[in-house]
């Protein structure tokens, strides 16, 4: 195996999920959601992508594909276990989704309700030790301290119960139930969406530390371009269940290729007011996703549109190294990135 | 502008409280300012600083157990007579009146704000002929009107649907219509667009810009985004844990800020335009329980500039550091 591929710790191919929609007396199927529909892309060993995007474009659906939370439609997820085999999630038994879990954790995106009330940090933090077979009551309880002062919590505050801590501090807690098995690749679902923006600030930087420390691998999913910056080393942005642009961040930000990068960027307000620019608002709708448009999804609202558009999907095709973008013009347009300051 | 430069509303020392069981909240501790005519004032502030208490309290709206237990709110008519809003019953005549005639409002949620067993029109139509009068059907009329005006695409097919029919974006111009049906001169719009998409969010806010060209009303924006204020907000208000802690012009308040917090919340926030993965500056702690405000000034426990026995001992006013910026900090008070 070459060098190249054997830093690649999660490859998707393909991946399809598609949501039946059912009518009438006997719930036939008329039609699809088409809520994932041909995704691509693969993770590097300690580097974070995100997937961004509005929301219905597929992105929540994508990460929880990868951990089985949903079983694909289509496509294959291959995954790189702690021993070097090469899983293939996508078509994994039923009875071995456990113990590969292990390796793959979540954090959610609302503190407040993925957190049980009625259990303290220690059971929290803790129950991910014990589905995984740590019997041993005082060895789960020196994890969950060890846990607990990874993420900036005192670790006396373990018998305490959810209520009593604030947003931020229930996201840590968050963060270390998912640390907790050592996780290779960790799922992260809009983890900050909910914070507000003094705390946002504080679980970036702690996300950033643990990378560096435990050499965490990030599945990022946000749609706040701002939070997506700066926590990502490759962007992924989705529209309508596709993959349209792919690329290392400062690259996608500074010289987006797709003319949908182009205009999220540009919609999202600056904290600066000598900046008032001209935004590029887009018209219209984003599509539905039971019912796309012809060609590419992208056409109905795109500003540099043409006939070919309308009648053929453009390919995700890597335009320059490590740039990969799904558009007939990709190599012709140039595109208003951001300038940093 | 009519009445010259005299503000539509003027916020003084205003206080609502919340009286539980547990204790007092103190949702709104003392806001002041004020709102003038075509512009657009921005209130900024996290989670639990009273900025939608604010709103509900110019609109007489507060929920129970809340109270305005102090304070005044100005609201100078069309034909210049003054009415103090605290003063009034909030089931009177007089304060109905003032809703969606004088005041419109949106609020953050659309999909919650509509009744779902209503069409738009039922609630448009009712708004209009509650506060416009005029028959059903000119009601109607001006419905559609109103709603192709906020640039809804087929209002006549529209406005016979139900708020579930309608996308995220056209639900918040139905939202946005039904708050402009009367003609108000100001429009209060509470996180008009914080459940929205980014690009739809550019589409809300312009279309906001729009309507204020074109009526000439004043916009109070109440927001956490800092970005959507420097989009939107001639003047900027920044409000903390019920207080206002820093007012001013939002070239001064982004370029120059003067109060600790807002100078960290500037710092803090993530952008758009800094470098990728760099570690930011963050403000410690987080924000208190209202059943625990800190004595003194509300940010201490979370300010580099803390001053032992004298922040954590009274409470500074807020006063004018200039011309236009006011701050409420012991750094620029004489003690």
């Amino acid at each position: 195996m070459s060098d190249k591929q054997s830093q690649v710790i999660l490859d998707v191919k393909g991946l399809r999920k598609y949501f039946p929609i059912r009518r009438g007396i006997l719930q036939q199927v008329v039609g699809n959601v088409r809520a994932v529909d041909d995704v691509t892309f693969y993770v590097n060993q300690g580097e974070t992508l995100s997937l961004v995007g509005e929301s219905g474009c597929g992105k929540t659906t994508t990460a929880r594909c990868i951990l089985r939370a949903y079983p694909p439609t289509a496509g294959q997820i291959f995954f790189r276990a702690e021993d070097g085999n090469v899983l293939e999630v996508a078509k994994l038994p039923p009875d071995q989704i456990q113990p590969f879990r292990r390796q793959m954790q979540m954090i959610f995106q609302d503190p407040f309700s993925s957190l049980n009330p009625r259990m303290t940090l220690l059971d929290i933090v803790g129950e991910p030790l014990l589905v995984h077979g740590e019997k041993d009551a005082n060895k789960r309880t020196e994890r969950v301290a060890e846990l607990l002062r990874l993420v900036g919590l005192r670790p006396e505050y373990m018998r305490r119960y959810p209520h009593a801590f604030s947003g931020g501090q229930r996201q840590r807690i968050g963060i270390a139930r998912a640390l907790a098995l050592n996780p290779r690749l960790v799922v992260a679902d809009e983890p900050v969406s909910a914070l507000d923006v003094s705390v946002q600030a504080q679980i970036l930087n702690l996300m950033l530390e643990l990378q560096e420390k435990l050499g965490l691998t990030y599945l990022f999913v946000a749609h706040d371009l701002s939070v997506v910056k700066h926590i990502s080393t490759r962007v992924a942005v989705m529209y309508v269940g596709r993959i349209v642009e792919t690329a290392p961040t400062e690259e996608i930000f500074s010289a987006p290729r797709h003319p949908y990068t182009e205009a999220l960027m540009s919609s999202v307000p600056k904290p600066d007011p000598r900046l008032r620019s001209e935004r590029i608002v887009l018209q219209g709708e984003v599509a539905d996703p039971a019912n796309p448009p012809s060609g590419c999804y992208f056409h109905p609202r795109c500003r540099y549109m043409t006939d070919v558009c309308k009648e053929k999907a453009p390919a995700l095709e890597e335009i320059t190294p490590r740039h990969y973008v799904s558009c007939h013009r990709a190599r012709e347009l140039t595109l208003r990135g951001v300038v940093n300051k | 502008m009519q009445n010259g430069n005299k503000p539509l509303l003027s916020v003084r020392n205003l206080k609502t409280y919340f009286f539980q069981d547990e204790g007092t909240v103190k949702a709104v501790d003392g806001a002041t300012f004020d709102v003038y005519p075509g512009k657009t004032l921005g209130i900024v502030g996290e989670s639990g600083c009273g900025k939608s208490v604010t709103a509900q309290s110019i609109l007489r709206i507060v929920d129970q157990p809340g109270r305005i237990v102090e304070g005044e709110i100005i609201l100078r008519r069309a034909d210049g007579s003054e009415v103090d809003v605290t003063r009034l019953h909030p089931d009177s005549k007089e304060v109905r009146d003032l809703r969606g005639a004088e005041i419109g409002l949106v609020f953050q949620e659309p999909m919650t704000s509509f009744s779902p067993v209503h069409t738009i029109g039922n609630q448009l139509i009712e708004a209009v002929r509650l506060h416009c009068g005029g028959n059903e059907k000119e009601a109607r009329q001006h419905g559609i009107e109103v709603l192709r005006s906020v640039g809804i695409p087929k209002p006549e097919r529209r406005i016979d649907e139900y708020a579930f029919e309608l996308s995220g974006g056209l639900r918040q111009r139905a939202m946005i219509a039904v708050a402009l049906s009367c003609d108000p001169r100001l429009l209060i719009a509470d996180e008009p667009t914080t459940a929205l998409d980014v690009t739809t969010q550019a589409q809300i806010l312009d279309l906001l810009r729009e309507l204020q060209k074109q009526r000439g009303m004043a916009i109070m924006l109440i927001t956490h985004n800092l970005g959507v204020i420097a989009e939107m907000a001639d003047d900027v208000v920044v409000m903390y844990l019920g207080r206002v802690v820093e007012a001013g012009p939002v070239d001064d308040i982004f370029h120059n800020p003067k109060h600790p917090y807002t100078k960290a919340l500037l710092h803090s926030i993530p952008s758009i335009e800094s470098a990728p993965r760099i570690k930011l500056p963050t403000i410690s702690g987080s924000i208190p329980h209202p059943y625990n405000r800190p004595s003194g000034c509300p940010f201490y426990p979370r300010c580099e500039s803390f001053m032992l026995g004298v922040c954590d001992a009274q409470e500074p006013a807020l006063i004018a550091v200039n011309a236009l910026q006011k701050v409420s900090c012991f750094l620029y008070q004489d003690r």
